[in-house]
C-alpha cells in the first residue's frame, strides 16, 4: 500500500492560525509527539510519522460501509464463541468441555470473584460492549444522525479499548493446551476457530480503523449537514 | 489571528484532537475530556496505584498459583515454581511465555512507571535521548499480556475438575490480578503530557 509522509513542522517556533479550527489540520504523533499538519492523501493510504513511522492517519472514503460490515461480522463471530465449547478434552475416561463464560463462572463459584469479575470483564462484557458500540456508531454515522450520541460513544469507546483482552485470551488457550498434552486427549471446539475468527477480525480493525479517523469521518459529516 | 507556540499544543488523550494548552483547566475543543498537563496535577494518583500493584504483586509470588489435586494427592505451585517445572520437564516456549508474561513484563511496567513518575517531578539532565513517550507506549501496549497466566489458570480450574484430579486457582491468582489492575490504572492515571515538560 503506498504511503506519503507528511510536512515535518517541528522546527516552525511559533504559527499562526486563523481561528482555533485550523487546530484541526494539526496532528501530534502519539507514540513521539512529533507535529505533523494533515495533508490530504488518496483514497486507500495511510500518512504515516515522519519521526517513528507510525501510522497517523488513513483515507478510506467507505469507512462507515466497512466498518458496519466488520463490525457485525466480528459481533457474530463473538457469539458463537461464547456460546459453543472452545474446547473438549477426555482425561481417565472422563469427558469435559468448557465456553468462554465457563472460565469466569467457575471462577466466581469457588470464590474468586475479583479475578472472576476481571475476566468477565476484559474478556466478555467490555468486547461485546465495544462491538455493540461500534455497530451503533456506524449505523449512526451511515445515517447523519446523532451528532452528540456519537461523540458519546467515541469517549467510551477510547476508555474500553485497552481493557479488551481476547487475543491474550486465545494465547493462554493455548498454553493451558500445551501444558495438558500427553495427560488428555484434546478436540478444538466451533468456538474456537470462532474466536480466532474474531480475534483477526479486532486486531485488523485495531489497525486499520483508528478512532481518530472514526472522529474525522464524524466532523466532516456533521460539519457538511450544517 | 492567534499566535501559539508549538510547545503549547497538546494532545487530547481520549479523541488525539490538538488542543491550545491554556493552563490549568484545558478542556478538549472536540470530546469535552480535560486535558492535564501541570507537575503539580494528578501524579499522587499514579503512585498511589503504582505502590497498591507493587504491594499486591509480593504475595502473587509467594503464594500458590494453581492447586492440584491427583488422587487424593494435593500439590501447591507458585509462579515461580511453575515455570521451573515446565522448563525442567522440556517446555520450553511454554516457561518462556509464562516468564515474560508474569516476571519480565510485570517487573519492567513497575520500572518504567517509578523511572516516568520520578522523572516528571525530578528531571535528571542526562536522559534527554531516552524517548520517554516511545516507553510508556511500549508499557500500555505489553502490560495486559501480564494476563496470560490469570487465563491459563482459570482454563485449566474450569476444565480439570474430575472426581481424581482437579485443578484450582490459588490465592496468589487474586493477588496478581489485582497487581496486574492497578499497574492498568496507574497506567492510565499518569498523564503522558507531563514528560513533554522536561525536553
Ligand atoms: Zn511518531
Ligand atoms: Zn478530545
Amino acid at each position: 500500500m503506498a504511503f506519503r509522509y507528511l510536512i515535518y513542522l517541528v522546527t516552525i517556533i511559533a504559527m499562526k492560525l486563523e481561528n482555533e479550527d485550523a487546530l484541526d489540520h494539526l496532528i501530534i504523533c502519539d507514540q513521539c509527539r512529533t507535529l505533523h499538519e494533515e495533508i490530504p492523501i488518496e483514497d486507500g493510504t495511510k500518512a504515516c510519522c515522519i519521526k517513528c513511522g507510525n501510522v497517523l492517519y488513513r483515507y478510506d472514503s467507505r469507512l462507515t460501509d466497512h466498518g458496519l460490515a466488520l463490525s457485525l461480522t466480528a459481533l457474530i463471530f463473538f457469539a458463537v464463541a461464547n456460546f459453543f465449547p472452545i474446547v473438549q478434552i477426555e482425561m481417565l475416561g472422563n469427558e469435559q468441555f468448557i465456553t468462554i463464560p465457563m472460565t469466569f463462572l467457575s471462577l466466581f463459584e469457588n470464590g474468586f470473584y475479583f479475578v472472576g469479575l476481571m475476566c468477565a470483564v476484559v474478556l466478555f462484557l467490555f468486547p461485546l460492549t465495544i462491538f455493540a458500540l461500534l455497530v451503533l456508531l456506524f449505523l449512526l454515522l451511515k445515517l447523519k444522525k446523532g451528532e452528540e450520541l456519537s461523540r458519546s460513544l467515541l469517549i467510551g469507546l477510547s476508555f474500553m479499548k485497552p481493557w479488551s483482552m481476547n487475543d491474550i485470551f486465545l494465547i493462554s488457550i493455548l498454553v493451558a493446551l500445551v501444558k495438558l498434552i500427553g495427560y488428555a486427549q484434546i478436540h478444538m471446539g466451533i468456538a474456537f476457530w470462532a474466536l480466532v475468527v474474531f480475534v483477526l477480525l479486532d486486531i485488523y480493525m485495531t489497525k486499520h480503523i483508528h478512532l481518530k479517523d472514526i472522529w474525522m469521518l464524524r466532523e466532516q459529516i456533521f460539519m457538511e449537514k450544517e | 489571528m492567534i499566535e501559539v507556540d508549538e510547545k503549547d499544543l497538546i494532545r487530547c488523550p481520549v479523541c488525539e484532537a490538538v488542543n491550545i494548552d491554556r493552563g490549568r483547566d484545558n478542556r478538549c475543543r472536540r470530546c469535552g475530556s480535560p486535558i492535564y498537563r501541570y507537575t503539580h496535577f494528578k501524579t499522587e494518583k499514579s503512585w498511589a496505584y503504582l505502590i497498591t500493584a507493587i504491594i499486591a504483586y509480593v504475595p502473587a509470588n509467594l503464594y500458590p498459583m494453581l492447586v492440584t489435586t491427583q488422587f487424593g494427592k494435593t500439590e501447591e505451585s507458585t509462579i515461580v515454581g511453575g515455570i521451573i517445572v515446565m522448563w525442567e520437564s522440556g517446555s520450553y516456549p511454554i516457561a518462556a511465555v509464562i516468564f515474560f508474561a508474569s516476571i519480565l513484563v510485570p517487573i519492567m511496567k513497575f520500572l518504567i512507571l517509578v523511572y516516568l513518575l520520578i522523572n516528571v517531578k525530578y528531571p535528571m539532565g542526562k536522559d534527554k535521548k531516552i524517548n520517554k513517550h516511545k516507553l510508556y507506549y511500549m508499557t500500555e501496549v505489553v502490560g495486559p499480556w501480564s494476563m496470560i497466566d490469570v487465563f491459563v489458570v482459570a482454563i485449566l480450574a474450569a476444565l480439570i475438575h474430575m472426581h481424581n484430579v482437579e485443578i484450582i486457582a490459588g490465592t496468589a491468582a487474586t493477588a496478581f490480578a489485582l497487581s496486574v489492575f492497578f499497574t492498568l490504572l496507574a497506567a492510565q492515571a499518569f498523564d503522558e503530557s507531563l514528560i513533554k515538560e522536561n525536553h
